[in-house]
């Protein structure tokens, strides 16, 4: 059997500093000059699986616009675009 | 001629059950596919008692028995153990003809010479089990082995036979004691053994004595092929012919039905197609199989009304099966169950220039893949393009630069 599909966009793990309420600060030792936006993806609650995540936009100090997600269930963070 | 019957009685409902036959103890029956006519299929012994066959509708089952297990059919398991059985017996040497999952015939007068006579033997002392996996183990073990002049004679040697005790049935004579019960394992004349039971013919016996005219008359051709068979004649065996096996399958990360479903199937297809192993051959039958989100597996068998090695229209002849798919599937499978000939490429009726590039780029793509792999050509596929997971969205599926003067394949 051939490997299976490769994925595109799979999450990266990332190093990341946030704050007491889970703002980042600083992603891959890049100060978070703005975040634009945060949304919250919940999916397959249904299964033994769920999918939690709460994703953050975000402009680092070097101009670079980054997407980062916190993994609720796991509880890691990982770097997606 | 000897041919030899190997049986495994309850084979479906032991692969679904995950026991031996022998085990079910209680009451129980196959419950129909998800979304096929609603008949049991095999029973168990305790549940035979009660005067439950396989083919008998779930209402009357339900109601001789109200207490009889339905246990949920697996038809991709049954596919797989009875295909490993099927080929250790062609192992053998055998020319192997199956009726149904559990029941083989061969003929062994040649192969009795190449195993020193103790083909017979080999077959009763487990061999089929031998060196498997423990569920193969548990599955095959104990077959009931039947010898006779046809294969209805070594079918009902063997249905009588104990485990480890072949037994023979040399002809008529010998048919003659056994209940026309028997008659319902052939798909012809099943329908034949209540009529004959009402008519109060119960034996092959009482059935071969009867005018074959008479026969003919009341139940036509099923009627005298089973004159036929209780007279000791029956036809040629039909042997399969061994072939390779190749198989794709993906797992669907989320409960996938509808588009999400047909987007997998068209990856499974470019997947196979991409196959080192088809050498360039057409598909003639495939079997695309799932296995669902509720429990339970689905089976579709689907030959190709002309050799194909199109993607674009494998999907199309594919893709209608997946309506018949009874819930949301867990992963889908496709199987190369027969080759065809080697897909000769249609030449262009004018020769332009998006031939010659086409032509180029299928061999750019050929030779990249001799280099690198598989891989080195891959197209982005969306798989489900509105998710909120970004991962889910697309993947990457092998390149088909398509056949030949097509002028464009799928980029």
């Amino acid at each position: 059997m051939s490997p299976g599909p490769r994925r595109i966009a799979a999450p990266q793990p990332a190093t990341v500093q946030a704050d007491s309420a889970g703002i980042p600060l600083q992603v891959d030792g890049r100060a978070v000059d703005a975040v634009r936006e945060t949304w919250l993806v919940e999916d397959r609650w249904w299964t033994e699986r769920p999918l939690r995540r709460r994703y953050w936009e975000v402009v680092t100090h070097c101009g670079r616009n980054v997407v980062v997600f916190r993994d609720l269930v796991q509880r890691g963070w990982y770097r997606q675009r | 001629m000897t041919i030899v019957c190997v049986l495994l009685e309850r084979f479906e409902l032991a692969v679904a059950a995950g026991l031996r036959p022998t085990r079910l103890g209680e009451p129980a029956a196959l419950a129909p596919e998800l979304g096929r006519e609603l008949f049991v299929g095999a029973v168990s012994q305790a549940a035979e008692a009660f005067g439950i066959h396989a083919g008998m509708r779930i209402g009357e089952a339900l109601s001789r028995c109200p207490r009889l297990a339905l246990v949920p059919p697996d038809p991709i398991g049954v596919a797989e153990l009875w295909e490993r059985a099927l080929a250790r017996l062609e192992g053998l040497g055998a020319a192997v003809e199956s009726l149904r999952p559990g029941e083989a015939c061969f003929d062994a007068r040649a192969l009795e010479r190449l195993h020193a006579g103790r083909i017979v033997t080999m077959l009763a002392e487990g061999y089929l089990a031998q060196d498997g996996s423990e569920r193969l183990r548990r599955v095959l073990a104990g077959p009931r082995i039947g010898q006779g002049p046809t294969r209805f004679c070594a079918f009902v040697a063997a249905s009588g036979a104990r485990v480890r005790r072949p037994r023979r049935v040399a002809g008529a004579a010998e048919l003659a004691p056994h209940p026309v019960e028997l008659l319902r394992r052939r798909a012809q004349t099943a329908a034949l053994v209540e009529p004959l039971q009402r008519l109060g013919i119960a034996t092959l016996g009482d059935l071969a004595a009867l005018p074959r005219d008479a026969v003919a008359d009341r139940f036509g051709r099923p009627g005298l092929l089973a004159h036929d068979l209780a007279r000791g004649q029956d036809t040629p065996l039909r042997p399969r012919q061994p072939g390779e096996l190749l198989r794709e399958a993906l797992e669907l990360p989320e409960s996938g039905s509808g588009e999400q479903l047909g987007r997998a199937l068209g990856l499974l297809v470019d997947r196979l197609l991409a196959r080192r192993e088809r050498r360039g051959r057409t598909l003639r039958s495939v079997v695309l199989s799932a296995r669902l989100v509720e429990g339970g597996t689905w089976r579709e068998r689907v030959v190709f009304r002309e050799a194909l090695a199109d993607a674009q229209r494998m999907r199309l002849a594919l893709g209608g099966r997946l309506a018949l798919l009874p819930a949301p599937a867990d992963t889908l499978e496709l199987i190369v169950e027969r080759f065809g000939p080697p897909d000769r490429e249609p030449r262009a009726l004018f020769d332009d220039g998006a031939a010659r590039r086409d032509e180029r780029l299928r061999e750019a793509v050929r030779q990249a893949r001799a280099v690198a792999g598989p891989d080195a050509a891959l197209r982005v596929l969306e798989i489900d393009p509105d998710s909120r997971v970004p991962e889910r969205r697309v993947v990457l599926s092998p390149f088909d630069p398509g056949p030949a003067g097509s002028g464009s394949g799928s980029r």
